[in-house]
Order: C-alpha cells, then sequence, then structure tokens
C-alpha cells in the first residue's frame, strides 16, 4: 500500500481526474493549497502598488492505492499534470508507504479497505 | 510567468531613476531635438482636440445646414408662422415632468449596479474582479461618448437613419448642433413634455449605458481587455445610438414607418402602410440591441476553456455566488420601475405611469413563476438561476408594451417570457455557444418576443403616437387613437408593424456586431491568450484576485462541472445505498 501525494496545477485537476478513472483509479482526496517551489510567485497590484505574492495556488491530490496501482496512477498523472513542452509549476509527485488503512463503514483493513 | 515578470520589473526604472536619465540626455543636443519634437507633437494634438470641440460643431451647421433643409424656402410660409405660435411646440418648462424623468434616469441608473452583481455573481470568482472593472468601464466611456456624438445621433433630428441637431430648429433658419451637446441652451426642450434637453439626456445615458452592459454579460471570462475597450466604443458610440435613431429618432425612418406627410424624403418609410413602429421603453431598442450584440461576441469568442455542453455530457460552470447575482437581479427589478415608468417622461400622465409600473410588476412575477415551474417539470429541483432569469425576462419582454396593454394582457406575455427564457438557454446550450449570464435568451429573444407581443396584447383602450390606421378612440378620454392588438379584435396591422420593426433592429444590430467583432477577431483583439484565460482574467489583466485571502479557493480550478454531479447537488448527502456505498457520479 502505497500513499501518492501528488501538487499540480489548479487547471489540470479534471485532465487528471480523468485519466485516473481511465486507469480505475476512482478514490481520492483533492485539496485547494497554496505553496511556493522554484516558480517563485506572482506579483498582483493594488491601486497602482505592485506586490509579490509568494505563495501559489495548486491542487493536492492525496490517492491511496494497492501496488498494483502505483505504477498506472504516476505514469498518469505525470503524462497529464505536464504542461505543453513542461513548465516550472507543473508540479511535484511524492509517493509514501503506508502503514494500515481502515473503512469505517464496514471495519475492512488492508488492500481491501483502501478501495478499487 | 513569474521569472518574466521579475526580469521586468527589474528593467523598470524608478521615477529619480527616470529623472536623473532625463537629466543626462537634456545635455544631449540630439536628446534635446528628441524631446522639442515629442512635445511640439503632443501640444499640436492637444489643440487640434480642442479646435475640434470648438470649431467642429459650427462646420457642422454650415455642412449640414445647407443639405438638412434643402427643399425649404428662405421665406416662412404662414403654416410655419402658426406652428412657432403654437404653445405645444414652444412649452414651458414642466417641473413635475422633469424631476420625474431625472428621479427614473437615477433609478436606470441604479440599474448598473444590478447589471454589474448579476454579472459578478454568475461569473466565476477568477473573472470577477475583470467584470467589475468592465461596467465601471464601460459606464464611463458610455457617458463620455454619449456626450460627444451618441446624443445627438440618437436624438437629433436628421434623416431617418442618423441625426445631428435640435429637432426644435425651424427649417430655414439656424441649425443647432447637438455633437458634444453644442447648441443646448437651458430652455432647449426636449420635444413635447417640458424636460430640459440635459434631464433626457441623463435618462438617455442611463438606458444606453444599459444596453452596453448587457453586451458584457456573455463575454465574460474570456476577452482581451483592450478588445473589450473597442468594442464598447463601437456600441455605446455608434451601433446604439444609431440603431436607436431608428425607432427613437424624431425622424427615424421606423418611428415615422407608414407616414406620407413628413417634410423629409427619409421618413417615406412604406408610406402606405399606415402603422409606425412602437417601442414604448425599449424592449427593442435598449434590451434587443444589447443582446445581439452579446450573441455576437459569444459566437466570435467561443466558450471559455473548460467549458462543456449538454450534447458533449457536460453542463455549464457554476456561478460562484449566487447571493450577489439574486441582489443584482433584485436591483435590476427595483431599477425598471425607473426604466418603464420613466420612459412616459411625464409625471402628469398619472394613469399612464401607473399602469405601467403595473404591469411592469406583474409580468416580472409572472415571468419568474413560470420559468421556475417550467425548470421544476424538467429537474424536479427549485432552482434559483432559472427564476432570476425569469423574472428578467418578463421584465425585458413588458417593456415595449407596457403602456399599451392590460394588467391581465402583462401577466400573459411575462409567463410566456418565462418559459422563452428557458427554451433559449436550451437552445444555446445547444448550439454550443457559451452564455454564462444568459444575456441573449434575456435580452435578445424577450426583447423580440415583447416587441411582437404588442401587435398581439395591445387592448385597444390607450393613445398611441404616431399614424393611425384604423382611427379608434381612446377610452380613457384623451383625443387621439388607440393601438389594438390581434386578440382584442385590431387585427395583424400592429403586429406587422412590430415585425417590420423588429426585423430591421435585430437584423441590422447582429450584421454589424459581427462585423465588429470578426473585425477584432482579426486583428488577434478579441479574445485573450491561452495563458491568460488559464491564470484567469483577474490576475492576468488587473492584477489583482477578487477575494484574495479568506476563499482560498478564488484562483482554483477553471473546470465545467460534470453533468452527473450537476444533478446531486449537494452530492455529499446523496449516497447511494442500493450500490454499495459509492459516491453517485462516480463512474465504476
Amino acid at each position: 500500500m502505497k500513499l501518492i501525494i501528488a501538487i499540480i496545477r489548479p487547471e489540470k485537476l479534471e485532465e487528471v481526474q480523468d485519466a485516473l478513472d481511465k486507469q480505475e483509479v476512482h478514490l481520492m482526496t483533492a485539496s485547494d493549497v497554496r505553496g511556493c517551489g522554484s516558480q517563485r510567485g506572482y506579483s498582483e497590484s493594488f491601486r497602482g502598488n505592485k506586490g509579490v505574492i509568494r505563495l501559489l495556488s495548486k491542487i493536492k491530490l492525496e490517492i491511496a492505492v494497492n501496488e498494483a496501482y502505483v505504477e498506472p496512477t504516476v505514469q498518469a498523472i505525470l503524462k497529464t499534470a505536464r504542461s505543453e513542452g513542461g513548465k516550472i509549476g507543473d508540479g511535484k509527485i511524492f509517493v509514501l508507504p503506508l502503514e494500515e488503512c481502515y473503512r469505517i463503514r464496514t471495519g475492512e483493513k488492508g488492500g481491501k479497505a483502501i478501495g478499487p | 510567468m513569474s521569472t518574466d515578470v521579475k526580469v521586468k520589473d527589474m528593467m523598470r526604472l524608478s521615477y529619480p531613476e527616470k529623472i536623473s536619465r532625463l537629466r543626462n540626455r537634456m545635455r544631449d543636443a540630439q536628446w534635446r531635438r528628441y524631446f522639442k519634437a515629442i512635445i511640439a507633437g503632443k501640444a499640436l494634438g492637444i489643440l487640434l482636440l480642442l479646435g475640434l470641440i470648438v470649431i467642429g460643431p459650427a462646420v457642422l451647421h454650415a455642412l449640414t445646414g445647407s443639405s438638412a433643409f434643402g427643399q425649404a424656402s428662405t421665406a416662412p410660409s404662414p403654416a410655419m408662422i402658426a406652428d412657432l405660435g403654437d404653445s405645444t411646440k414652444n412649452p414651458t418648462i414642466n417641473p413635475i415632468n422633469t424631476a420625474w424623468t431625472l428621479v427614473a434616469a437615477f433609478l436606470v441608473f441604479c440599474m448598473q449596479a444590478g447589471f454589474t452583481m448579476l454579472e459578478a455573481g454568475f461569473c466565476r470568482s477568477r473573472e470577477t474582479v475583470n467584470v467589475l472593472v468592465e461596467c465601471i468601464f464601460d459606464t464611463c466611456l458610455c457617458g463620455f461618448l454619449y456626450y460627444t456624438w451618441g446624443y445627438a445621433f440618437m436624438f437629433g433630428q436628421g434623416n431617418g437613419f442618423i441625426g445631428w441637431h435640435d429637432p426644435n430648429d425651424v427649417p430655414g433658419g439656424p441649425v443647432h448642433s447637438w455633437f458634444f451637446l453644442q447648441g443646448i441652451t437651458a430652455t432647449t426642450l426636449y420635444a413635447g413634455t417640458g424636460v430640459p434637453v440635459l434631464a433626457h439626456w441623463v435618462f438617455q445615458f442611463a438606458f444606453a449605458d444599459c444596453a452596453s452592459t448587457i453586451c458584457s454579460g456573455t463575454m465574460i471570462g474570456r476577452t482581451d481587455f483592450i478588445g473589450d475597450v473597442l468594442y464598447s466604443v463601437c456600441v455605446s458610440g455608434f451601433i446604439y445610438p444609431i440603431i436607436g435613431h431608428w425607432a427613437w429618432g424624431p425622424d427615424g425612418f421606423l418611428a415615422n414607418m407608414g407616414q406620407s406627410a413628413t417634410p423629409n424624403a427619409f421618413t417615406h418609410f412604406l408610406p402606405n402602410f399606415g402603422m409606425n413602429f412602437h417601442d414604448f421603453a425599449g424592449s427593442t431598442v435598449v434590451h434587443s440591441i444589447g443582446g445581439w450584440i452579446a450573441l455576437a461576441g459569444g459566437i466570435m469568442l467561443g466558450p471559455r476553456i473548460g467549458r462543456k455542453f449538454k450534447r458533449d455530457g457536460g453542463a455549464p460552470m457554476l456561478p460562484h455566488d449566487l447571493t450577489v447575482g439574486v441582489i443584482g437581479g433584485f436591483l435590476l427589478w427595483f431599477g425598471w420601475y425607473g426604466f418603464n415608468p420613466g420612459s412616459s417622461l411625464s409625471a402628469m400622465d398619472y394613469g399612464g405611469i401607473g399602469r405601467i409600473s403595473a404591469n411592469t410588476t406583474l409580468a416580472a412575477c409572472t415571468g419568474g413563476l413560470a420559468a421556475e415551474f417550467f425548470i421544476y417539470f424538467r429537474t424536479k429541483k427549485w432552482d434559483c438561476a432559472i427564476i432570476t432569469n425569469g423574472f428578467l425576462a418578463g421584465l425585458v419582454a413588458i417593456t415595449c408594451p407596457c403602456y399599451w396593454v392590460s394588467p391581465t394582457g402583462a401577466c400573459a406575455l411575462g409567463a410566456v417570457a418565462g418559459v422563452l427564457v428557458v427554451l433559449g438557454i436550451d437552445l444555446l446550450e445547444f448550439l454550443r455557444i457559451d452564455d454564462p449570464i444568459g444575456a441573449w435568451p434575456v435580452h435578445a429573444l424577450n426583447g423580440m418576443w415583447g416587441t411582437l407581443s404588442l401587435g398581439l396584447f395591445a387592448c385597444g383602450q390607450y393613445c398611441a403616437g404616431g399614424s393611425s390606421p384604423s382611427g379608434i378612440p381612446v377610452t380613457d378620454g384623451t383625443p387621439g387613437w388607440a393601438l389594438t392588438g390581434l386578440f382584442y379584435g385590431g387585427g395583424w396591422k400592429v403586429f406587422e408593424a412590430q415585425c417590420i420593426g423588429v426585423a430591421c433592429i435585430h437584423g441590422a444590430t447582429f450584421t454589424v456586431a459581427m462585423i465588429v467583432f470578426g473585425v477584432l477577431t482579426m486583428f488577434g483583439r478579441l479574445r485573450i491568450s491561452k495563458e491568460g484565460e488559464l491564470e484567469g482574467l483577474d490576475l492576468h489583466e488587473h492584477g489583482a484576485p477578487a477575494y484574495p485571502e479568506y476563499v482560498i479557493s478564488a484562483l482554483a480550478a477553471p473546470r465545467g462541472t460534470p453533468k452527473d454531479i450537476v444533478g446531486h447537488w449537494p452530492h455529499s448527502t446523496d449516497i447511494d445505498q442500493e450500490s454499495g456505498g459509492e459516491l453517485v457520479g462516480i463512474k465504476k
């Protein structure tokens, strides 16, 4: 069991979700997050005064999968979350080991509880 | 994106640096010559502009004075002298009418707030600032253009297609051009109402502003701001005033259609038809012009990135703030009490303004109800956005016939409008045209319906200006003849006249708007770049999000909502027990 955490561009969410659906990975948690990396931020202006906003808006996906699904999931995200030609700010994918997983409704645990 | 911004920021000089650079350059003879040339050029430009303002009207007097009244003899005929003595031609200022018109003008102006809120509420949060700036910019621009030439084009006397001077001018006498509102004195009154022309100008400016703001509704979220400015100039400066002149100008060819005895050759449009085009407060003139321009814009722009249509298994992007949108709708309704009753320009017509107000209210009520029930039978949900669009559709529809129909007629035509708006939205969805706030179904389609409905519902009791076909006396005691529609035994005549007017105005507006947007597209100024659209117009064009800190999703995904989820909102409660507890809408 692995926990895949992907930080992606907000506008790529739909494409990524479609691609994951095709890999039969349907369950995920998505959150709006702010972060900074080598993209550094953007500048905002208010009544003529410029200010640099250092945290950018991103979407964080958390997907728990069984071993067999790790590679397809990562590949699907890599393929779809990448902007044309690959640009700074496309995001990152982290793969973490996952110790245990329970489904609250049934009390199942382990690979069964993770779902499809 | 941000790396570019940084480099640019570094290259930009601060003011002290600029001043020291300028001082260094001034020591160089070559640079001094450049400087002098630039200053001279700017001064020349300013002088030319001032000269145009001062001399332009005078030149126009000279040019148009001869052509407008070419056929008039220099010696006034006895009939003309009689005209001059006639008190209806030279009325005195009527204080109560003036106050009424101004109050109505301020109410109509309040519709700007309504339009802004409606559009801002119905768009996504990432383009809200763009909507706000666009609406304010439009208002400012429209006021200035309506002063420069808009009002003269629309309400000036001229020919059937365009106007430029005071309609009170005596043929053969001095011509008072209305460009830059020159030639207007404190005593210049708007024909026969006792309202000073400048009060009428404020009222009509608010109308023009409505037309130009309606257009922006369809074009939310993907229009280049420069393109916005350019098409706004065309709309408020040319399309609206010139086409409006046809129906509302003192000698517009639709306003005088069917009359054979007018002094100007251009007004002999269908001289034997015997009926002119009627549009009391602007279903066609204001709303349809705005709505058709909006549709042309929507077609030329194409949908927003990520917008999926019903046929392609998608659904519209959800509005981000319905509270603001609905309050905007109500503000519009409130403003409509200036729009319709104020168009009488007369508080003395107490029966008339009361009837108009009642009709306006009733059409809005039935429009909202009809739309809501119609959509309920289809989706089994009490929809919020559609009832707002429904009552607005009723209001647009009643705008033209509000003076001439009975309250029952108003109810009936409002209800039809409510159903039509839903069908219009369906049609746009089918044609894959992205119209975030429904400007075309509400304003153009129902403007058309409202204008035509006069030919059906005019109840034959209330007096109308213009040419008379039937000579049916009115029952309210005023001398004159009544406008009678098909359902009240008046035959098809009024309906035919309305059809002709609708065909001319709607057709011309849509054609011209397609050309304007086509040219803008050709120069690549209409649609924003793909990067800009993905970044969000607020940040890309205006450098500020609408909800910077407390709504973190302000910049989130620009996605359409998949169809399956829309029907089950809020989906968190929709766990389907039979399918083993999976979330509804997730494909297995």
